[in-house]
């Protein structure tokens, strides 16, 4: 999927965030699972805040890395209609070690159950074989089935 | 109370990373409250009115590393001391605040572990709680 076509995504489920935090969809398991990348760079729009002379990236961004990639699989389950996806709940989240320039984050993240509006994902960031972030999490998804498909 | 030019005295993070304003409580190494102002300008609005979730997350964890960071400075100006995020359980949110709303952080230590500090963490828009849980940070002195 180019980066056009992702951006729109986030755009038509509504996600507050400005930022792509993806750069490749590795593999999807439509429903199910999905494995996505991104590079981290020196030239990040955050770093120089996080922190001077010193750049790691936020754990909270690896968080809307899971986010992004969770809201990814939302979109191929509910292909029709306007969504409005909304983070509900972060039940567990643990940042394992920091995330700096130069690594390859890659998150793993998994449908567990669908009760809706209540999706619950299981997601973890990669770098290289360890394991930098986890997190258990609920996305609300109200979904709107409107108009016709041409 | 306490400005924004003391916050970036204890805090390292700085533009476009530094989440809060103004400290209004600080009981240090126990609790503290903070005020993050949402204007139009920010880099995360652009096309949107919400604040981001994971964004609101990293506000708490800021007034909860300035509590930390006030009471290692209390027992010793010198201390270089070093603080990360490094967790969140049974966090649930509300709604997101918006553009032009002030929002209200509460954190306050419920224990620690070595270096581990589990906060109880709260964020407030007037008296509506938008958003509530616990969240861990871990922190270090770094010299004596």
């Amino acid at each position: 999927m180019d980066r056009k076509k992702l951006e729109d995504t986030f755009h038509r489920l509504s996600h507050p965030f400005p930022a792509l935090l993806i750069d490749r969809i590795l593999e999807t398991e439509p429903g199910k699972r999905i494995r996505t990348v991104k590079g981290v760079t020196a030239n990040e729009f955050f770093l120089p805040g996080h922190f001077p002379g010193e750049p790691i990236m936020p754990g909270v961004m690896t968080l809307e890395g899971m986010i992004q990639s969770a809201l990814l699989l939302l979109d191929e389950l509910h292909s029709r209609g306007k969504i409005t996806a909304s983070l509900e709940k972060v039940g567990r989240l643990k940042f394992k070690k920091p995330v700096v320039p130069g690594d390859r984050v890659e998150f793993q993240v998994q449908l567990i159950s669908q009760d809706n509006p209540l999706h619950k994902f299981k997601g973890k960031a990669l770098v290289g074989e360890g394991t930098a972030a986890e997190a258990d999490f609920t996305i609300k998804a109200s979904i709107r089935e409107v108009g016709f498909e041409l | 109370m306490m400005g924004n030019r003391d916050i970036q005295k204890l805090l390292p993070h700085r533009y476009p990373f530094l989440l809060i304003d103004r400290i209004i409580e600080i009981d240090p190494g126990k609790k503290g409250v903070g005020l993050k102002n949402l204007t139009g300008n920010e880099w995360f609005f652009q096309g949107h009115s919400s604040y981001p979730p994971n964004l609101l997350l990293e506000s708490l964890a800021q007034v909860g590393g300035v509590v930390l960071a006030s009471k290692a400075r209390e027992e010793n100006p010198q201390a270089t001391v070093q603080g990360l995020f490094a967790g969140v359980s049974e966090f649930t949110f509300q709604r997101c605040p918006v553009r032009g709303e002030q929002v209200r952080l509460k954190a306050e230590v419920l224990q620690s572990l070595s270096s581990i500090y589990k906060f109880s963490a709260e964020a407030f828009v007037g008296d509506e709680k938008i958003a509530g849980g616990q969240i861990l940070l871990s922190f270090t002195r770094l010299s004596v």
